[in-house]
């Protein structure tokens, strides 16, 4: 699997495959209400042991971010999103802010510097109008 | 889950050889379980024993409740793919009609379908094949078998890389639309590493390690960064080696790092990877390595 | 059974050694002989209105023993890696040699019966027929050549085991004890002065009483492979 910001490369199979969903939830890809994809079809993308999967998707069903209908399959919970959503927040200042300020102080970084970073940054992700609302 | 495959201190004896010695282990089924191991530890003659063709100098093979050489209802839901299997003079096609007609199972869209991904000549003696042809033979029949019981011996000899991907494939197509217990002997641990969710390593005859395959990918990590760093980082922690060259060193812990591990390692400016699969089992076995069984419960 | 038939489909895959060689030898074997006395008959040499017997009818049985020893050599370790046990691949394959026995003991007594109607094919040659051996009534032909063929198919078969589980040297001693066993029964006769019972007993014998003790024989060769395939390992 690659690299990505946050994916945690050290973390078991069906950690990762639960991570992988529960990003692709987050981010809006797999809607609310929505099929999820099944066991078999992960293992057979991600080239892993069904079994694999099978525990990847049992992550997110007793995080309550997946539900099981019978007869139907796997899908979205209602509200899985904003769980995730909130969840990510919480853990943006640690994942995100406090790396980036640690890094800004060891290269000799004052906060102007890096709060007008964040600014250019802001304005060509987010667009103008958006980085001038505070 | 059923007690599929179990040993009960099977040992085999060649002369004043012992090629498997004092092993024990239990496989449930439905599962896909890796047997590795260097070349010469016993796997091949393991898989031999499982299928009946080898006979134990000492000990118990239970196979599906019941002496796998012993009776015909029991020989023909294994199947065993062997490097080395000797067929007599005929053709391709001759083996496979003669697979169909042993395995009540057999599935012959299947047997089809493989040998056209595998381009096999079904109208060629066997003994002309190459040698990556034999192999495709070998896993044309042991997956078309469909068999309770299916065991491969180092399965991809002279496949190359294409070909060994259409194996895996296959084999994972297969194996969830029917699932049965699978032992798969490689040395190419990594390519089927995701496949496998139990590793069974024998080393010189033992078994040296019975664990679970999510606990084994990652349970490793290299530490690599300024030497000082990297002596505070591995500082109380299991390390299986340690490097130095100039200023920077490099160790491999036995851990797997958490979150927290990972912040202090690049506060430490160290960078962190995880062992794969084929990593920590070649640690497993290297040479100097003291015959102790590790069994991890699942 | 249903195994013991799979295992006979297996060894017919291989068509050539079962069904059309041990025919193809000895029809090559007739056409030879045939040849000669043709030229023999052509010279206007002749045979004198006597029978001449060639006795080269062993071929098929020579060729039956070769496919004997196929069987548990060459054909025997893919036929036990298709899920059966040894007992039923050595059975299974007793059974296909003997089933061809018996037809192809009815082949010999047909064609043996061709030629006594065309007085030796019209050269008064006696290829099918053999004294003693090969003699007498039609059913008693095709018991001698079916009893014939299917010890040497046994023999072989248990010489194939032996070599496979026992390697070359194995092989030697398991000659090399058959000869013991046989001389040592010739040494006990001299010494016994029992060559007259012996004289006496295959004298009196008739034909089929001599098949008898050939079918026991093949039964105990049987046996004999049977203890030997039990732990054979491939």
């Amino acid at each position: 699997m690659p690299e990505e910001p946050g994916l945690d490369d050290n973390a078991p199979l069906f950690a990762q495959v639960a991570q992988r969903l529960s990003e692709q939830v987050a981010e809006g890809q797999l809607a609310e209400g929505g099929r999820a994809p099944s066991a078999n079809e992960l293992a057979a993308f991600h080239r892993i042991n069904p079994a694999t999967a099978a525990k990847g998707l049992n992550v997110l069903i007793d995080e309550g971010l997946l539900e099981k209908r019978r007869g139907l399959g796997m899908f979205v919970a209602p509200g899985a999103r904003k769980r995730l959503l909130d969840a990510r927040r919480e853990q943006f200042a640690a994942r995100y802010v406090a790396p980036m300020v640690a890094e800004a102080g060891r290269l000799g970084m004052d906060l102007d510097e890096v709060v007008l970073l964040v600014r250019r940054s802001a304005d060509v992700a987010l667009g103008p109008r958006a980085s001038r609302k505070t | 889950m059923t007690q599929t495959i179990s040993c009960h201190g099977v040992a085999r004896r060649y002369g004043s050889h012992l090629a498997v010695d004092q092993v024990s282990f239990e496989v449930h089924g439905p599962s896909v379980t890796g047997l590795l191991g260097r070349n010469g530890a016993g796997k091949t003659t393991l898989l031999r024993l499982l299928a009946g063709q080898e006979l134990p100098s000492a000990g118990q093979v239970r196979v599906l409740g019941g002496d796998p050489a012993g009776a015909d209802a029991l020989a023909r839901q294994i199947v065993l793919v062997r490097e080395d299997q000797a067929f007599p003079d005929f053709k391709v096609g001759d083996a496979l009609r003669a697979a169909g007609w042993s395995y009540p199972r057999w599935d012959h869209k299947l047997a089809d379908a493989l040998v056209s991904d595998f381009d096999l000549p079904s109208s060629r003696q066997v003994k002309k094949l190459s040698r990556g042809m034999r192999s495709a033979l070998g896993i044309v029949i042991g997956l078309a078998a469909q068999a309770p019981v299916t065991l491969f011996d180092e399965p991809y000899a002279g496949l190359d890389a294409t070909a060994r991907r259409l194996f895996y494939d296959r084999l994972l197509a297969d194996y969830t639309e029917h699932p049965r217990t699978v032992v798969v002997s490689t040395h190419l641990i990594d390519e089927i590493a995701d496949l496998l969710e139990r590793v069974l390593v024998i080393d010189r005859g033992h078994i040296a390690l019975d664990a679970p395959a999510d606990g084994l990918r990652g349970s490793a990590t290299a530490v690599s960064g300024p030497a000082p760093a990297v002596a505070v980082f591995v500082s109380g922690r299991t390390t299986w080696e340690h490097r130095t060259v100039g200023p920077l060193a490099s160790a491999t812990v036995a851990d797997m790092l958490d979150a927290t591990d990972q912040a202090r390692a690049r506060q430490l400016h160290l960078s962190v990877a995880p062992l794969s699969l084929q990593e920590v089992l070649v640690h497993a076995t290297r040479p100097d390595r003291a015959h102790q069984a590790e069994r991890v419960g699942s | 059974m249903r195994t013991w038939l799979s295992v006979a489909r297996y060894h017919l895959l291989q068509r050539l050694n079962y069904l059309v060689l041990p025919w193809a030898v000895l029809a090559f074997a007739f056409a030879v002989n045939l040849a000669i006395f043709a030229s023999l008959h052509a010279s206007g040499a002749g045979t004198g209105g006597s029978r001449y017997y060639t006795g080269s009818v062993a071929t098929i049985f020579i060729f039956w023993f070769i496919a004997g020893l196929l069987t548990t050599t060459r054909s025997l370790p893919f036929g036990l890696a298709l899920g059966v046990t040894r007992r039923t691949y050595y059975l299974g394959s007793v059974g296909l040699g003997t089933a061809l026995a018996v037809a192809y003991g009815l082949g010999l007594t047909l064609l043996q019966v061709i030629e006594r109607a065309s007085s030796g094919w019209g050269l008064n040659m006696h290829f099918f027929r053999v004294p003693y051996i090969l003699d007498g009534p039609w059913y008693l032909t095709w018991l001698s050549a079916f009893v014939g063929l299917a010890l040497l198919y046994c023999y072989a078969m248990w010489f194939g085991l032996v070599y496979r589980r026992w390697d070359l040297l194995g092989l030697l001693s398991f000659i090399a004890v058959q000869v013991v066993v046989i001389g040592a029964g010739a040494l006990a006769a001299t010494w016994s002065h029992g060559w007259h019972s012996i004289d006496h007993f295959f004298t009196t014998i008739s034909a089929a009483g001599l098949t008898g003790v050939l079918a026991g024989i093949t039964a105990a060769l049987v046996v004999g492979g049977l203890s030997t395939v039990r732990r054979l390992t491939v």
